[in-house]
């Protein structure tokens, strides 16, 4: 009876130091080479990724703050700068232009960057064609654009292929009609800018979307805009800071 | 557990082909026909649009909330079944209880138009068959006969437990139809609505209040039968009774049911006394607690109190969404090189230029987290060979590949061919002009523009004698240290067994298409060692897992293999070793699947011997040849047929039969069953191998780029018959991906 006893407490033991090792194995499972690590592996990376984030959220310091912009800052910056705000997440960059180039459509193509390079946007004249990086992504558009003028040329057929969550891609055509609400003077960093606000309603895939420009065609450039990048990721507002 | 109320004389050879030609019919046959016709809920934006979502103006692709599910997994209201269908692909877990039943139900829209369901029944208390508690294992198959109109209700037809042991065997004919109402309570995104269900069924369904008689249904017999076997011979047979329902959503949030229930609970309340049936008349509350997961109570019976909880995943709304690190821009030529008149070509010449190329090119791919095997150059010609660890779409894979290429390459370079490789065997080459992408990056339509200009040709076995390999990639060793999971079901002491521990895995790659790989496992904590001995009549093949799982410390495998390309459209396999933790020997495989074919040829020969129970370096004095001959064919829209027919581990010969339907994203789900010359009485209980597996991408889950998934194969009962070895790095699910049709299934990713 004793023995008994004292072999189910060695057994406990045993289980107890097993439990242990796992809970050692859980801070050190590792893989090293070519090879792609084991699913397990991956799924505990990821457990510990969000670990340290919600260990981050206890402590209160959860994402960085904006920081307070003045003209003297942006006036040392030499390169163009964006910036651009997801509205529906709050995030918000400042995005580099890293490409400026033509095709066989009318307009010019300007690729903007994060400073890591992990989310891209593309312009077309300053009317937003695709997204990379932000998850349910727009593909590529066909929008109404003309050579040598900002924003939205004219009303019509604005065509979204939108990158679904199963990976396949899906198109979503609104019709719209172009707007021209006026002269506007907008103030972006303690810069004021003299601008037509150009409105574009659209609708189709069941709903109703509204794309606001304010266009400074004198400059060649959208100072400011509203643009919805698709169902997945909602309205994105963009402000040229430094031109 | 026994399954059904087959009579043995049955059990004849007509009879078998009669069986298999009816799961056959079920599994594909209809799947061959209408399944690839329409995809529900896909035309979103192009008429079928969605209304928006609450508070918002704008176009959303979030589907409407599903179907509730009742206490059997499938749509209707409690206990009762409605004619609705889940949205294409979801798959569904239900929980429920009530009155000592215990019910786990998996269902699987496998088309707009068929569910199927596999259930895990607990009765307390019941003391049938000589089991306290009582488990059974059902499946139920749906079909919808047509879909709701502006006056004309949607009609399915349902057969529950169609194999099982008939105890919960029903059939019913359902209709339903949907009634706008206002909303009320809360936020309705496409308003209130009120469903209004009546069907007419037999077998359970038809033993409270019946109105007439159709024939005899045979009675249930647990001595007669190993079950499993489709019991065609009770279908729509015996008394029948009416029932129905009513469902209102007043919001997005809530759900109301009220139903009239025919099932009169004959063996729970008669023979044995679970709870007491009072009242036909059942009522409940949902509440939609996550997008996924529905949570109800219900009062049954006019006497039980009854929970369920709902998990519903849909395929195409993956819970984390993945994001991916955008891509280099291409950057036209013209822009950096001049005119194409200027273009050099003298680099060719240059060796130092080409070793200073490839290590840019290796670079630049490993920033997206691909492999460089070999760069071949011509003045106007790369083929680059790749390996891609990363993603799970090859099409994403294959469009960074080309991305780093047009950063990298001098200007004379047109042409690029881009060759994926796995485990140094060359499964395509697509041909892309690199002209072309610095035209399309932006079109209006990229990814359609780019396939329409892409080509896809056989791979060359070997990269030609001017190849140089990547950098420092042979010999490799790679290893990892992983914690593992490895479950048991379904055992009637304890339904749910586990081992948990640790693997140790390494593999060492001498030269390309060599592979030394091995796992070594130790266990930390599980309880299957103490699971069930086998009882099987035939060798125990499969059976002897308890026996397998003594040993805390086991080498799972250690084996030596060489896959390469003996000739166009043909895929070579050799392996020797310790394949699984059961098996060692010898296998060899070869494959003939033409990049653009929608069918693949293979042919697998194993000689194998039974391992130690230790799962050391010994044998045990078991040893057979096995081997199949199989066909693959991808029916298209994501369904793939698989035909194997040969020798199976206890020496039975027959034929497996399986139809798996996979995502673009990587979710997959399918079925299988074997039919052999083991009879029923000796295969045992559930009378021939059949299954289900589906697997999860990691992606989906973690929303980062991974190639790992989560995979499940449940059988219903694990017996001997009908069984195969199973031998790392088969050699088709490494080649379909990379072959026409599996990168146009994904061909949306290219550009991103």
């Amino acid at each position: 009876m004793g023995e008994g006893l004292g072999m189910s407490r060695n057994r406990l033991l045993r289980q107890l130091a097993g439990l242990g090792a796992v809970a050692l194995l859980a801070l050190s499972g590792c893989s090293r080479g070519t090879e792609e690590a084991p699913m397990q592996l991956q799924l505990l990376n990821a457990a510990r990724g969000s670990a340290g984030q919600i260990a981050r959220k206890a402590r209160g310091t959860a994402a960085p703050a904006r920081p307070p912009l003045t003209r003297a800052a942006l006036d040392t910056v030499p390169v163009p700068v964006l910036e651009v705000t997801v509205e529906r997440r709050g995030d918000w960059a400042f995005l580099f232009r890293t490409l400026e180039r033509t095709d066989s459509s009318p307009g010019r193509i300007e690729q903007w960057n994060t400073e890591d390079s992990n989310v891209t946007l593309s312009l077309r004249n300053g009317v937003l064609i695709a997204t990379r990086g932000l998850g349910g992504d727009l593909l590529s558009s066909a929008v109404q654009v003309e050579d040598g003028r900002p924003g939205p040329a004219s009303g019509g057929e604005q065509l979204q292929m939108i990158r679904n969550l199963d990976y396949r891609e899906t198109a979503l055509t609104l019709s719209c009609e172009l707007v021209d609400l006026g002269p506007e003077t907008i103030e972006i960093v303690e810069h004021r800018h003299a601008t037509r606000h150009l409105q574009q309603r659209c609708e189709g895939g069941g709903g109703r979307v509204v794309n606001d420009y304010w266009s400074d065609p004198r400059a060649g450039v959208i100072w400011k805009s509203r643009q919805w990048a698709g169902p997945h990721l909602g309205y994105l507002s963009l402000r040229r800071l430094v031109k | 557990m026994s399954q059904s109320i087959r009579p043995c004389h049955r059990s004849g050879s007509g009879a078998a082909l009669l069986r298999a030609a009816a799961v056959a019919v079920i599994l594909t046959g209809s799947v061959a026909t209408q399944g690839l016709g329409q995809d529900v809920g896909q035309n979103l934006g192009q008429g079928g649009a969605l209304p928006p979502d609450i508070g918002s103006e704008e176009p959303s692709f979030t589907p409407l909330p599903a179907a509730s599910l009742n206490f059997y997994g499938s749509p209707g209201g409690i206990d009762m079944p409605s004619a609705e269908m889940l949205p294409d692909g979801t798959f569904a877990t239900t929980l429920s209880g009530f009155g000592g039943q215990n019910r786990i139900t998996l269902t699987f829209q496998a088309t707009p138009w068929m569910s199927g369901s596999f259930r895990y029944h607990q009765m307390q208390n019941l003391n049938l068959f000589g089991f306290k508690t009582y488990y059974d294992r059902s499946f139920d198959v749906r079909f919808r006969l047509w879909r709701e109109g502006r006056y004309r209700p949607q009609v399915a037809l349902g057969l529950q437990d169609f194999s099982g042991t008939g105890l919960f065997g029903a059939e019913y004919l359902v209709a339903s139809k949907n009634f706008r109402t206002p909303a009320w309570g809360g936020l309705a995104r496409d308003g209130g609505r009120l469903m209004v269900s009546g069907g007419i069924g037999w077998g359970r369904l038809g033993s409270y209040n019946s109105i007439g008689s159709l024939g005899n249904r045979p009675a249930y017999s647990p001595t007669t039968s190993r079950g499993g076997e489709p019991s065609y011979d009770q279908w729509f047979r015996g008394p029948y009774a009416l029932f129905g329902g009513l469902e209102w959503r007043p919001n997005d949030k809530l759900g109301l049911k009220l139903e009239y229930s025919s099932d009169d609970y004959v063996t729970e309340t008669q023979t044995a006394s679970s709870f007491n049936r009072r009242s036909p008349f059942n009522f409940g509350v949902e509440y939609q607690w996550k997008p996924a997961t529905r949570l109800g109570a219900y009062y049954l019976y006019g006497s039980e109190i009854g929970l369920t909880a709902q998990i519903q995943l849909n395929p195409r709304q993956p819970s984390k969404r993945l994001a991916v690190a955008a891509p280099y821009p291409v950057q036209p030529r013209e822009q950096w090189a001049g005119p194409p008149e200027s273009w050099d070509t003298t680099w060719v010449d240059s060796d130092e230029t080409l070793q200073g190329l490839r290590a840019q090119l290796a670079k630049s791919l490993e920033r997206d987290g691909l492999v460089l095997e070999t760069l071949e150059l011509g003045a106007e010609t790369a083929e680059m060979r790749y390996r891609n660890p990363r993603y799970t779409a090859q099409a994403a894979a294959l469009g960074r590949a080309a991305r780093a290429l047009a950063a990298t390459m001098p200007a004379s370079v047109e042409t690029f061919r881009l060759v994926l490789v796995s485990d140094g065997m060359a499964l395509s080459t697509v041909i892309l002009r690199r002209s072309d992408l610095e035209a399309l990056e932006f079109d209006p339509r990229s990814s359609a523009a780019l396939l329409a200009v892409a080509g896809f040709a056989d791979a060359a076995a070997k990269p030609g004698p001017t190849a140089m390999p990547g950098p420092g990639l042979y010999p490799d060793f790679s290893w990892s240290v992983s914690q593992y999971f490895s479950p048991s079901y379904f055992d009637p002491s304890l339904p749910f067994r586990l081992d948990l521990g640790v693997d140790l895995r390494a593999t060492y790659r001498p030269a390309p298409g060599w592979r030394i790989s091995g796992q070594l496992r130790q266990r930390v904590w599980g309880n299957i060692k103490d699971g069930r001995l086998s009882n099987s009549v035939l060798a125990h093949v499969r059976t002897d897992a308890t026996l397998y799982a003594q040993q805390g410390t086991t080498l799972e495998n250690l084996y030596v293999s060489r896959q390469w390309r003996p000739g166009r459209n043909l895929y070579a396999r050799l392996s020797a070793g310790y394949f699984e933790s059961m098996y060692g020997g010898l296998s060899g495989e070869i494959l003939w699947k033409p990049v653009g074919s929608r069918l693949g040829l293979g042919l697998e020969g194993n000689y194998v011997i039974k391992r130690d129970y230790d799962q050391r370096f010994g044998f045990q004095d078991y040893n057979v040849l096995t081997g199949h001959a199989s066909a693959y064919l991808d029916l298209g829209k994501g369904y793939e047929a698989q035909i194997d027919v040969g020798r199976y581990l206890a020496g039975d010969v027959g034929a497996t039969f399986s139809i798996d339907r996979t995502f673009a994203n990587g979710w997959s789900f399918g079925g299988f069953f074997s039919q052999t010359n083991v009879s029923a009485a000796d295969f045992g209980e559930g009378s021939f191998d059949k299954g289900l597996r589906f697997r999860i991408p990691l992606t989906s889950l973690l929303g980062k780029p991974s190639r790992a998934g989560m995979g499940l194969m449940i059988r219903p009962v694990q017996r001997d018959g009908g069984q195969r070895v199973y031998v790392p790095g088969r050699l088709y699910n490494q080649v379909r991906e990379a072959h026409r049709n599996g990168l146009e299934a994904e061909w949306a990713r290219v550009w991103e």
